[in-house]
């Protein structure tokens, strides 16, 4: 459990919250990773941020904002996936994505998305969530087949054989809300921001993860 | 809930015939067993009652390899389907290994599993990590685009999917929210990270035990399936709810089987294995089989009391 890591600086701030200036934090609700009876199935914990740090994640969200605004601009332009689509036509669209977004950011570097003010801030996150009793087991559950010494780049694609990781539930209730075109995965100790249909890195963090 | 293992053991000349009906899951050498593994020996009849109108479903995980062996296994489920008409197979990640291309759709999946697809047996998929997130797209994998699903494909029976790579507390909010309107007798849950494992290379997740187990034990599910780790594993019934480890359809890591954990009912890692189970009212039957097609593993589950 890490419910006392909750006690602690742990802050959630969704993308609803873009350019929030953080100026009123609401007190935490009860932690939880359990469903009590007649409450909701999972509490996301929003903690205290100081201004200072809520600003900075604002700078985070609303890059983002403009990056999946970028993204699914693209993706209207390509035709609709179906649900019950055909390997081709899967692998079509996804390459055909791939570069129309690649070639939108040909410039994008690292720190574009991951801001400089964001990326110490979401560092110290993880380092809240991995801080606890548990943090050595967590660590251990995202470096599962999880490589080392794998060479990533912004707007790159993600290695074909480089299984995702696993992301705790713990780290999801922790890091900034994501919109269902982008996830977090970890490659070896980065945080990588990952196009999920473009299968792009978007943004990476060296050094992420604590060392155990 | 109980899980009752016949240990019918004494295939191999020479052996002693043994009948026990087990209470639940004690692991016990039994005499003269024939199949080497963990656990009492399977019953030398076959397990699955075959009765009409039962919902009858297979079970695969960690498959995608395109090796021989694959197709090995996956020609025992046509053997299977021969005699015991499975309608769908369950499948519990890692779907695709390496590169996904359309030829590989073909040859890790479409070939080998050719003839089950021709039989009209429908393939209903959970992404494991190893799984490229569009395949919620394919069409022969029926998730309709959706990571996390329910379906229900017999009176009293419903599926939940999960997607255990990425559990977004959103997940779990739909999860509550499908069990808590759901009147289904029967509620298993299919995903690709065990909560319970004695893998020595992966193991039990236990951040995910943290925040599923109680919604599965609050909702009455009767079974959970899961793959990652390279092995088929039965485990003791946890907090009334019986686990099955399904790893090895096509990846498998020998030995790896951790003895000490103390939770495996049954446990087979020599070979590759996929199982086939029967709901039959209140029953679960269930008979694993390897790419011998040996059955390493039967019994049945009684299905928890009255969903909440």
């Amino acid at each position: 459990m890490i419910t006392h890591q909750r006690a602690l600086a742990l802050a959630v701030v969704s993308l609803t919250l873009a350019g929030c200036s953080g100026t009123r934090n609401p007190p935490p609700p009860p932690a939880t990773t359990e469903s009590p009876a007649g409450a909701p199935a999972t509490e996301r914990v929003v903690g205290p941020l100081s201004e200072a740090d809520a600003a900075a994640l604002a700078s985070m969200n609303t890059q983002l904002k403009r990056y999946v605004e970028l993204h699914q601009k693209l993706e209207r332009e390509l035709p609709k996936l179906p649900d019950n689509a055909t390997p081709t036509q899967i692998d079509t669209n996804q390459r055909l994505l791939e570069e129309k977004v690649r070639a939108a950011r040909a410039g994008a570097k690292q720190g574009d998305l991951f801001t400089p003010a964001a990326t110490p801030v979401i560092k110290r996150l993880l380092a809240a969530v991995f801080g606890g009793p548990d943090g050595k087991q967590l660590k251990d559950s995202i470096m599962d087949e999880n490589p080392v010494g794998v060479t990533v780049t912004v707007n790159g694609r993600y290695p074909d054989d480089v299984p995702v990781s696993t992301v705790p539930p713990q780290v999801l209730q922790t890091l900034p809300k994501l919109s269902d075109d982008m996830e977090y995965r970890f490659i070896g100790d980065r945080i990588v921001l990952v196009d999920v249909h473009a299968h792009l890195i978007a943004d990476f963090i060296d050094d992420a993860l604590p060392k155990f | 809930m109980r899980v009752r293992v016949w240990a019918l053991a004494g295939v191999a000349a020479g052996g002693v015939l043994l009948a026990t009906v087990l209470p639940s899951a004690t692991s016990v050498a039994a005499v003269g067993q024939s199949t080497p593994g963990i656990g009492p020996a399977p019953p030398a009849a076959a397990p699955l009652p075959n009765r009409q109108g039962s919902l009858k479903f297979a079970v695969l995980g960690d498959f995608g390899t395109g090796d021989r062996t694959q197709y090995e296994l996956a020609d025992q489920m046509v053997k299977l389907h021969d005699r015991f008409k499975f309608e769908l197979v369950v499948l519990v990640g890692d779907n695709l290994y390496g590169s996904e291309r359309p030829q590989d759709f073909i040859r890790k999946f479409e070939r080998p599993y050719n003839g089950l697809l021709d039989r009209g047996v429908k393939f209903y998929a959970s992404l494991g990590n190893h799984d490229a997130r569009e395949q919620r797209y394919y069409k022969l994998f029926n998730m309709n685009g959706k990571l996390y699903y329910s379906f229900s494909p017999h009176r009293d029976v419903r599926f939940f999917a999960l997607e255990s790579t990425y559990p977004v507390p959103e997940q779990f909010e739909w999860l509550e929210h499908e069990m808590k309107s759901s009147t289904s007798a029967w509620k298993i849950v299919f995903f690709h990270h065990p909560l319970y494992s004695s893998g020595d290379r992966h193991g039990s997740d236990l951040r995910l035990r943290e925040v599923l187990e109680p919604i599965f034990a609050k909702y009455n599910v009767s079974l959970v399936l899961t793959g990652h780790d390279h092995f088929y594993e039965r485990v003791k019934p946890q907090k009334g709810i019986t686990y099955f480890e399904t790893g090895s359809g096509g990846q498998l890591r020998k030995g790896n089987i951790d003895k000490s954990t103390g939770i495996t009912a049954s446990g087979f890692d020599t070979d590759l294995v996929f199982m086939g189970a029967e709901i039959v009212g209140d029953d679960l039957y269930f008979q694993a089989i390897a790419r011998d097609g040996r059955t390493v593993d039967a019994g049945v589950v009684k299905r928890p009391n009255a969903a909440r």
